[in-house]
């Protein structure tokens, strides 16, 4: 990638919270994490200000479908009623279901390549918990062809990626027993690694090995196919925020400039249907050959290839998606997933960690926040700043963030200059 | 420390069984379950699994009666005891078990109000380095807060290592509160609802009961009212924290432990909250299968139709709380000096004082109340008060301007908030816009 592009930091909220339990809506949420955002990177109101009379800032904006939970769209604009600062600031929101967060951050990226501006303010956000379970259920359904997979069905996601836990059992021919042992352990692997983090929803929540493996009792139901409760992230209210900024701007502003930076980018978009993706790679060795793909493209752009990824935070809304990474990271052979995980390659200490914050499962999944908040945690590792969940060495990291069906894929490269 | 086995006598009260949950899912522990006859440990064990969400835990849960003590306290390294509060059934206890410890297995009581030191002495001097308080929040699960006490026995470096287990394998916060009655989070915590019921019945021609829970919603930092919190508890056990307190302590705020008249009436009917039916609040099933909750009026002693109060002050908290204005918030409440908002801001400065002033008698440090009160009640931290008010300075000015005298005279508040620091906790998410 030609030109520099700075990741300054940000912030996140607390998965835990439920904001329609404290009272509060979306004006709150993205007051708090603006202003903790912005006292991390040193930037106040004012300097928004003065920033954006010379025309060098923008703010971005990730969320997929507020009109329903929240009954609010225009989310671009939304941030002049957070602080009047925003008023002539550019600002829109853009919308990839689950991967809106990284949609976002792309459109930033290339501003700031392009050299429209100097600095931009990447804002993800979601509000889930304002309706029942069902009814949340069915608003993400419109993430997939809605017509053909989700309308009057209950909980559609989980059944999709419950297929694609069949059909990886199809496709590689493997034990079941030992595939779902597996999702068991990747489950465990991320609620393990949520306890470290102090903003990760599930941080006080038990699970282990039996209880992930034993599906289908009370306490673990069936949730979409051969998946449990227990392969699935949670309903979350949250938002992330991260800044980014260019060469010239880190010159003139920041005293510091030791900032990891955006080595490499991919987004690609499989067929929107789950029938068709599989239809699709029936002859390709990866059963999702788009995420692949889009991983590819970012090693190639960044010049890296896996031996030089450090860790990765990736898009496990269930343990069937992360299954699948594995091997489009290319950490194994497509097919070989299982060695990664039964070898403890992926572990908060392994070779290879995934998710050092918890990922979907563990830190939570407030949708149209989690690209945002990956790429937030790729920043805090490589800058150091991970806390009690950073890892010994954080040079590069990967993320992967999908919409829908691993329709949407989006991956970035962050890492040391 | 290596806890593979625990034995939790009394396992099918509350605490007792969410108590045996948490040994059995984070410390992955062999938990006997010992009830007074088996039914009642079969069922408890089937409860431990539904407090962990985790029915996988069913195979560390083996129910036990008091027969089976020899067989369960020789096995184990840990005994939680979590039997009535009462010394002469704890005593008859700990003689049943006392033959049958090894020489290293601890022993931790979940009371929650008497003194360890005098627990302690139930026990030959051999067995009393191994004794301690582990006193949990209900419920535990939600509740992170640990107390731990030692008594003057207590093995200093058992302590320590029964700190670190309880930290980092059960993921408990961990606070040493020196042994004084009710501890720390009860301490803090009572003196504010037992106020808070002297108040209702110093203000009951105004409402009284409701009224004052009014004044101090949630929006005042907490989840629940302070007398609905008393009556979700129970009268009767808040009456034995106070009863306790009043009885053997001599602060400042001694007479803020008196239980008023009404509510000590109401537990010799048998009202006790929530538990029986009816307390300070009763609920009433509609003809249409809804409830309505009706409040206790003080003044008339019937129950009634809740009020809908409409106090300027806190109408527009809860509007700037909504959207996120906590300084604003704040400015509504400190700005108006209606009478009902002096009452609020007199609360939340006492709760601040009496939060430090404790924490710095029996806590750890200035901000074990803070961890305490955050983790073990879910209200906002003392420290964090100060800051939502605007730090110290703020903070002292409107004490001194809306406390009255002859509180003000009893305290030295330059001396308690000397060199206060900012609190490790986010006091956002405590103040909700209702």
């Amino acid at each position: 990638m030609q030109k520099k592009i700075y990741v300054l930091g940000g912030a996140q909220t607390d998965f835990e919270r439920n904001w329609s339990k404290e009272g509060k809506g979306v004006i709150a949420l993205l007051k708090e994490v603006i202003d903790d955002g912005l006292k991390n990177i040193g930037l106040t109101y004012d300097d928004i200000i003065e920033l954006n009379k010379q025309d060098k800032i923008a703010c971005f904006v990730g969320n997929f479908i507020a009109e329903y939970y929240v009954n609010q769209g225009h989310l671009g604009a939304l941030l002049t009623e957070v602080n009047p600062a925003f008023y002539g600031v550019p600002s829109a929101r853009y919308e990839a279901a689950c991967a809106s967060g990284s949609v976002a951050l792309d459109a930033a990226i290339t501003k700031i390549r392009a050299e429209d501006y100097e600095i931009a303010l990447v804002i993800g956000w979601e509000l889930m918990k304002t309706v029942d379970a069902k009814s949340c259920g069915d608003f993400l359904g419109r993430a997939a062809f809605y017509e053909d997979e989700a309308a009057g069905i209950d909980f559609p996601f989980p059944k999709l990626f419950g297929r694609l836990a069949d059909a990886t059992i199809t496709k590689y021919n493997l034990d079941e027993k030992r595939y779902l042992d597996n999702l068991a352990k990747i489950s465990v692997t991320n609620f393990a690694n949520a306890k470290r983090n102090p903003n990760a929803q599930t941080k006080k929540w038990f699970m282990n090995e039996v209880q992930a493996k034993t599906r289908g009792t009370s306490t673990n139901d069936m949730i979409g196919g051969k998946l449990g409760i227990s392969d699935c992230s949670q309903v979350t209210d949250g938002a992330a925020f991260v800044a980014i900024a260019s060469e010239k701007f880190v010159k003139e502003n920041c005293e510091n400039n030791e900032f990891p930076i955006v080595k490499g980018w991919g987004h690609r978009v499989a067929p929107m249907k789950f029938d068709k993706k599989m239809q699709e790679s029936k002859d390709n060795a990866y059963i999702l050959p788009w995420t692949r793909q889009a991983v590819l493209d970012a090693y190639k752009r960044a010049s890296l290839n896996v031996d030089d990824i450090d860790f990765f935070e990736t898009h496990d809304c269930f343990t069937s998606s992360e299954f699948a990474a594995i091997s489009a990271f290319g950490i194994t052979e497509p097919g070989h997933e299982n060695e990664a995980i039964e070898n403890g390659h992926i572990v908060f200490d392994g070779e290879k960690p995934i998710n050092p914050s918890g990922g979907l499962i563990g830190c939570g999944h407030p949708v149209g926040a989690s690209g945002v908040r990956m790429f937030l945690d790729l920043f805090k590792q490589v800058a150091g700043k991970a806390e009690e969940y950073q890892l010994k060495k954080a040079d590069n990291g990967m993320m992967l963030n999908i919409g829908g069906s691993a329709t949407t894929n989006y991956v970035f490269i962050v890492g040391k200059e | 420390m290596n806890i593979k086995t625990v034995t939790v006598i009394g396992a099918n009260g509350t605490m007792g069984c969410n108590v045996a949950g948490i040994f059995a899912s984070f410390g992955d522990a062999k938990v006997y379950m010992v009830c007074r006859d088996l039914e009642a440990a079969k069922k408890a064990r089937i409860k431990a699994t539904m407090t962990v969400k985790a029915e996988a835990i069913a195979k560390n849960l083996i129910p036990k009666t008091y027969e089976d003590l020899e067989e369960c306290i020789s096995k184990s390294d840990l005994i939680f005891e979590s039997v009535f509060e009462d010394i002469s059934i704890k005593t008859d206890v700990y003689r049943k078990i006392a033959k049958y410890l090894q020489p290293h297995t601890v022993i931790g009581t979940g009371t929650s109000g008497l003194s360890i030191n005098e627990l302690s002495e139930c026990f030959d001097e051999k067995i009393r380095p191994n004794y301690m308080g582990i006193h949990m929040y209900n419920p535990p699960y939600n509740m992170t807060l640990c107390e731990i006490t030692p008594s003057q026995y207590t093995d200093p470096d058992l302590l320590k290592k029964m700190k670190i287990y309880l930290r980092s394998v059960l993921l408990r916060n961990v606070e040493e509160i020196k042994d004084e009655p009710a501890f720390m989070g009860n301490r803090i915590g009572f003196q504010f609802i037992n106020e808070a019921m002297q108040y209702a019945e110093t203000y009951k021609d105004n409402g009284g009961i409701d009224y004052i829970d009014s004044i101090l919603g949630p929006f005042t930092g907490r989840t629940m009212a302070p007398l609905l919190t008393s009556d979700f508890v129970g009268l009767d056990v808040h009456k034995a924290i106070v009863d306790n307190i009043y009885n053997s302590t001599k602060d400042y705020a001694h007479e803020t432990f008196e239980m008023p008249e009404f509510a000590i009436k109401l537990i010799s009917e048998n009202r006790l909250g929530r538990k029986s039916g009816c307390g300070l609040y009763q609920a009433v099933e509609n003809s249409d299968g809804t409830k309505t909750i009706n409040v206790y009026d003080i003044a008339t002693g019937n129950y009634r139709a809740r009020e809908k109060y409409v106090f300027p002050f806190a109408k527009q908290m809860i509007k700037e709380l909504k959207v996120g204005n906590y300084m604003r918030a704040f400015e509504r409440l400190t700005n108006n000096h209606s009478i009902e908002a002096t009452i609020c801001i007199q609360f939340l400065v006492k709760y601040v004082i009496y939060g430090l002033v404790t924490t710095k008698s029996i806590g750890e440090n200035i901000y074990s109340a803070d961890n305490v009160m955050a983790t073990g009640f879910n209200w906002v931290p003392p420290l964090a008060v100060i800051d939502a008010f605007g730090g110290v300075n703020i903070f002292k000015k409107i004490a001194s301007e809306r406390l009255a005298n002859d509180f003000l005279s009893k305290i030295d508040i330059d001396e308690i908030l000397r060199n206060v620091p900012k609190s490790n906790f986010d006091y956002r998410p405590f103040f909700k816009a209702k």
